[in-house]
């Protein structure tokens, strides 16, 4: 058994609190930047919003080794009465253990659904710990609808950079959509509300061992929750701004294991899947505003010439997989200039449900498989940021309802070849 | 008349006299090598059947090993190949009983000397073929990796590792063979250094500069110029 409840300070701790209302969640890896102000944000939220709750905070880290466990023991607000119109009654608990298993953020998630289920909490959030934009509403955003409206999953709504999170706004957004009929914007944006039910039935599942473990758990949440037919909602959370990324972080890696995810929950709920014919919007919680966002840096030209790189050598895997009209439409684009570069809404479609197939179908080896896709989504990327460069955040969003009408629309496609 | 008898006749009672004993031998050769074309068929045709209910096409299919069969131009099912290969097992099988059923001494040591040299053959085909499939598997992963990470040069990277994933494999396949065993690994060990060695003195001389650049945009961190947050 690979349970950190096994751990006798974790479970002494446990005794010593007892049970409790609401769990926060931290996953966090070397995060000793950032991880202070998530602290102090989940604290006063904890504080102002629900002051007569017992409240825990659970840090699971992965072995960090620039102090991350220490800031997240030694934070506590300076000064609450500035912020605060009310005193709480009790203590907040804090818990900051490492966690077992394959690293990854999944793994981090595992140890805080345990401890969770331990305390037999009614609600839980789990929130990012690189976040530079959270605020104590947050935790009131993602806790409320599960303990006064009976919601059972919350999702984040931020407002992004129309180039932040390119892989939730081409693939993951409008297949989640198209396949589950539940417009849940941001699938995987990270910050999630659940109730204490959910978490228990996501310790039921036996995926630890998979990429699940990994950058898969958002989109295996979210799937589960919705294909499970728990309540589901989002909270509007704000502007997301987080430390960037690890810039040797490596995209294809990343992609797999999401997409892998992703298309391993479509073959598990098949069943589901196949019957849903549209999509309908699921209830938003908190008041939406306009926030101002920094610039993005983007190459374009660098990221045609690794689409181009990919036409040349990849050609023959992607033949065995895609419909012969787009390997012709691929192979005419590697050939094209800049300036006329053109990855249309149909063409990704057919080619993100071509590889859908041919995963289920396990074509060629499943890395293998996805990997090859990474060439094809910057090239996608590379054409969207291109008719995007001049739109403003409301027309790229009504392009992004495109490209979801193009999924759905084209959903036919996948349902009729899923096992031919 | 005494000499002819000599010179003739008795030379041909002899062989008469031999052909006879070694007929029922022969006939009984013939007889097994029958039974076992018969067997073989049958049981061909057997295993197919178990084999397909058993859903090993499918198995392979999800290993991948159908896809680098079909590249190899083998276009037969697994559940085919290897029920073949069991019917051609059979008859083998058969054939070495047959001749041994013949007595004749010559034979017998031609098959003593194959039976004993046949578990190299069957090693070095398992070797050949994992060779075959591990050169295929480590171009494609090597080719994609290296698309993945802009290196223009990746067709060559993919097939560099592929051939000499085929050559390793060729070489221990010859020498399990016991062909040429000192000369081809020699050879393999010359030709393999040669190619490593003329590779790091055409990076080393005519690359200098292309390494020099990459090691500056690496270090002054040029590569991740891109500030898309993808997920």
């Amino acid at each position: 058994m690979n349970s950190i409840i096994l751990r006798t300070e974790i479970q002494e701790r446990i005794s010593e609190i007892g049970a409790a209302d609401i769990l926060v969640g931290i996953p966090s890896f070397n995060n000793a930047r950032t991880i202070g102000h998530v602290v102090k944000a989940v604290q006063a939220g904890f504080v102002k919003y629900f002051p007569d709750k017992k409240c825990v905070l659970v840090n699971s880290d992965g072995g960090s080794t620039d102090g991350t466990i220490g800031i997240v023991q030694d934070t506590a607000i300076d000064d609450s009465s500035s912020i605060l119109f009310y005193h709480r009654k009790g203590p907040i608990f804090k818990i900051s253990t490492p966690y077992h298993g394959i690293p990854g953020k999944g793994s981090a998630f595992r140890t805080i659904f345990q401890i969770a289920e331990a305390l037999n909490v009614k609600a839980c959030a789990v929130v990012d710990s690189d976040l530079r934009s959270i605020t104590p509403e947050w935790i009131e955003l993602l806790i409320k609808p599960v303990i006064h409206d009976e919601f059972d999953y919350v999702a984040p709504l931020y407002h992004r950079h129309k180039y932040d999170g390119t892989i939730t706004n081409s693939i993951v957004y409008p297949l989640t959509r198209a396949l589950y009929g539940k417009r849940v914007r941001q699938p995987i944006g990270g910050d999630f509300g659940f109730s204490g039910r959910l978490a228990r039935f996501y310790l039921t599942k036996d995926v630890w061992g998979t990429d699940v473990a990994k950058y898969g758990i958002d989109i295996w949440m979210t799937t589960v929750a919705i294909a499970n037919g728990f309540k589901v909602c989002q909270a509007f959370l704000g502007a997301k701004i987080h430390d960037p990324k690890d810039p040797g972080a490596d995209l294809s890696a990343m992609l797999y294991q999401v997409v892998s995810s992703a298309f391993g929950l479509m073959d598990l709920y098949s069943g589901m899947w196949m019957s849903v014919t549209n999509s309908e919007p699921v209830p938003t919680f908190g008041f939406q505003y306009a926030v101002g966002l920094e610039p993005v840096a983007v190459n374009v030209e660098r990221m045609i010439e690794r689409f181009s790189l990919g036409v040349r050598e990849l050609m023959d895997i992607w033949k065995e997989i895609l419909p012969g009209e787009v390997v012709e439409y691929l192979r005419g684009m590697g050939e094209k200039p800049t300036d006329s570069f053109h990855l249309p809404d149909g063409i990704w479609v057919e080619i993100i449900y071509s590889f859908a197939r041919a995963f289920h179908r396990q074509m060629i080896n499943e890395e293998h498989l996805l990997k090859s896709l990474t060439p094809l989504y910057i090239g996608r990327t590379a054409s969207f940021v291109k008719e995007t460069w001049e739109s403003g955040a409301s027309e790229v969003e009504e392009k992004i309802e495109g490209l979801c009408g193009m999924f759905e629309e084209k959903k036919s496609f996948i349902v009729e070849k899923w096992d031919t | 008349m005494e000499i002819i008898r000599h010179i003739i006749i008795e030379p041909f009672e002899g062989l008469y006299a031999k052909i006879l004993s070694f007929l029922p031998n022969f006939l009984a050769s013939v007889l097994i090598f029958a039974v076992g074309i018969v067997l073989a068929v049958v049981f061909r045709a057997l295993f197919f059947r178990i084999f397909r209910a058993l859903g090993m096409d499918r198995f392979f299919e999800r290993t991948g090993t159908v896809e680098l069969l079909k590249k190899g131009g083998l276009g037969d099912s697994v559940a085919a190949l290897l029920s073949k290969l069991l019917g051609w097992g059979i008859l083998i099988v058969f054939v070495v009983i047959a001749m041994r059923t013949l007595e004749i001494p010559t034979v017998e040591r031609l098959l003593e000397r194959f039976l004993l040299y046949f578990p190299n053959i069957f090693v070095a085909a398992v070797i050949a073929l994992f060779g075959y499939l591990a050169g295929n598997f480590l171009g494609r992963a090597a080719l994609i990796a290296s698309v993945n990470a802009g290196i223009r040069i990746s067709g060559t990277i993919g097939k560099f590792v592929k051939y000499t994933v085929f050559v390793l494999a060729g070489t221990m396949t010859l020498e399990q063979l016991g062909i040429g065993r000192d000369t081809v690994i020699v050879a393999f060990a010359l030709v393999f250094g040669g190619v490593v060695l003329a590779l790091a003195i055409a990076f080393g001389l005519a690359g200098r500069d292309v390494a020099k650049e990459y090691l500056e945009r690496k270090l002054k961190g040029e590569e991740g110029k891109d500030e898309i947050s993808h997920l």
